[in-house]
């Protein structure tokens, strides 16, 4: 595996000075891997292995943290992001019927992402929004009162797929 | 330090504030079952069999993590503790596959013993039989995840005394893991010194090592402490 990163990639600048800023403390680890989960939309092990040796930390270390936290991917999530709340407020207001709908028109399951890398489906456990119930994030806009027939609409409409 | 007096199963036992219930226990020859724990090693609480009463506190406390404090009356072995620590063990065979009789560890296993100690006769929880795989990348040393029981000894021993922290533990849940390095095969391990020190610290058939057959492993769980105490004797001179 190739686990350097390019110098010369400009993503890899704002990495290191985002290590800076944070003075390379250990305990900046979340902090830096928001930033780099930012600027990639995902993790790539190049980045954890720079990131870990920046920081002076275990491989092993970095990869439990982001494998722990929901939030931090190391799959591509995809162009278009839609993260689907199945929290108790919103499942009970018919998240389920929500990604059975997602399933049928793109033929996505919580946690893939599609071929051509469009789009991404997500789940999480309430993103505290529940007096909106049910609610999905779409491409990091908070979406309230979700009708599955309509919402696979305004999904495709975001696509450029309408 | 000063004396204090705590009463573990009806018998007074003066001892100091500094020690956890399972040191004043284990001085006294009181026995309580662990899996997690291992003399020398910094204490989880992750194993959930050295349980106990304490007169006060609703919920059971564990042994390993909970310090003595003047007059604590502290119960080892109730009804209540039994019936929990044998659930406990049933769900550690019902997590992952162990199969005993072609296990590495085969008589001389502490999960396998902890069964007989808590008199497990059968498991009443469904099987999970998770897809496990067999790490056999490293030249010397086997790491087979299906008779992991997640005590994490391995991962602390890495840490705290070898200093090389190979080990982590990954995902949460059903779905954890213990890793080496980025989730890689150990044998490709950047960090990884082929000590063995997580070998003797395994208390199941989970890492072995290699060219061994069916209950002929050879475990030195001690050897943790004696390292330990060696090192201080140095750090002395």
């Amino acid at each position: 595996m190739n686990n350097t990163l390019s110098t010369t990639d400009p993503r890899t600048k704002l990495i290191s000075s985002k290590l800076k800023k944070e003075a390379y403390k250990a305990d900046a680890l979340i902090e830096v891997l928001h930033t780099a989960q930012n600027i990639y939309g995902y993790l790539p092990i190049p980045v954890l292995a720079y990131i870990s040796k920046s920081l002076h930390l275990p491989p092993s270390r970095v990869y439990a943290t982001v494998s722990f936290y929901h939030f931090f991917s190391l799959k591509p999530k995809g162009e278009h992001t839609c993260l689907v709340c199945t929290g108790t407020a919103c499942y009970v207001k018919g998240a389920q019927q929500i990604l059975e709908k997602i399933e049928q028109v793109f033929h996505l399951k919580p946690g893939e992402t599609s071929k051509d890398n469009k789009l991404g489906i997500q789940v999480a456990r309430c993103v505290g929004a529940c007096g909106l119930a049910p609610v999905v994030v779409l491409d990091d806009e908070v979406q309230g009162n979700i009708v599955s027939e309509e919402f696979t609409q305004t999904m495709k409409e975001k696509m450029g797929l309408l | 330090m000063n004396t204090i007096h705590v009463n573990i199963n009806n018998i007074e036992i003066p001892t100091t504030a500094d020690k956890t219930i399972l040191d004043v226990c284990r001085e006294h020859k009181i026995d309580i079952p662990t899996m997690c724990h291992l003399k020398g090693l910094s204490d989880v609480g992750a194993c959930r069999l050295c349980i106990v009463e304490i007169e006060g506190m609703n919920k059971l406390q564990s042994a390993c993590t909970t310090k003595v404090a003047d007059h604590m009356i502290i119960q080892t072995n109730t009804d209540r503790i039994k019936k929990y620590r044998r659930i406990t063990t049933e769900l550690f065979f019902a997590e992952r596959n162990h199969v005993c009789s072609v296990c590495v560890a085969n008589g001389k296993c502490e999960l396998q013993n902890l069964g007989y100690q808590v008199e497990m006769d059968h498991v009443r929880y469904p099987f999970l039989f998770p897809q496990c795989e067999v790490d056999t990348s490293h030249p010397w040393y086997v790491m087979d995840h299906n008779r992991c029981i997640m005590c994490t000894r391995c991962v602390r021993v890495c840490q705290e005394v070898e200093g090389a922290h190979n080990w982590d533990v990954m995902n949460r849940g059903h779905a954890v893991r213990i890793i080496s390095d980025f989730n890689t095969p150990w044998g490709e391990s950047t960090t990884c010194t082929s000590c063995g020190k997580c070998l003797h610290a395994c208390p199941t058939g989970a890492i072995w090592p290699k060219a061994i057959v069916q209950g002929q492993l050879e475990k030195k769980p001690e050897i943790i402490e004696e390292l330990i105490e060696k090192r201080k004797m140095h750090d002395g001179f």
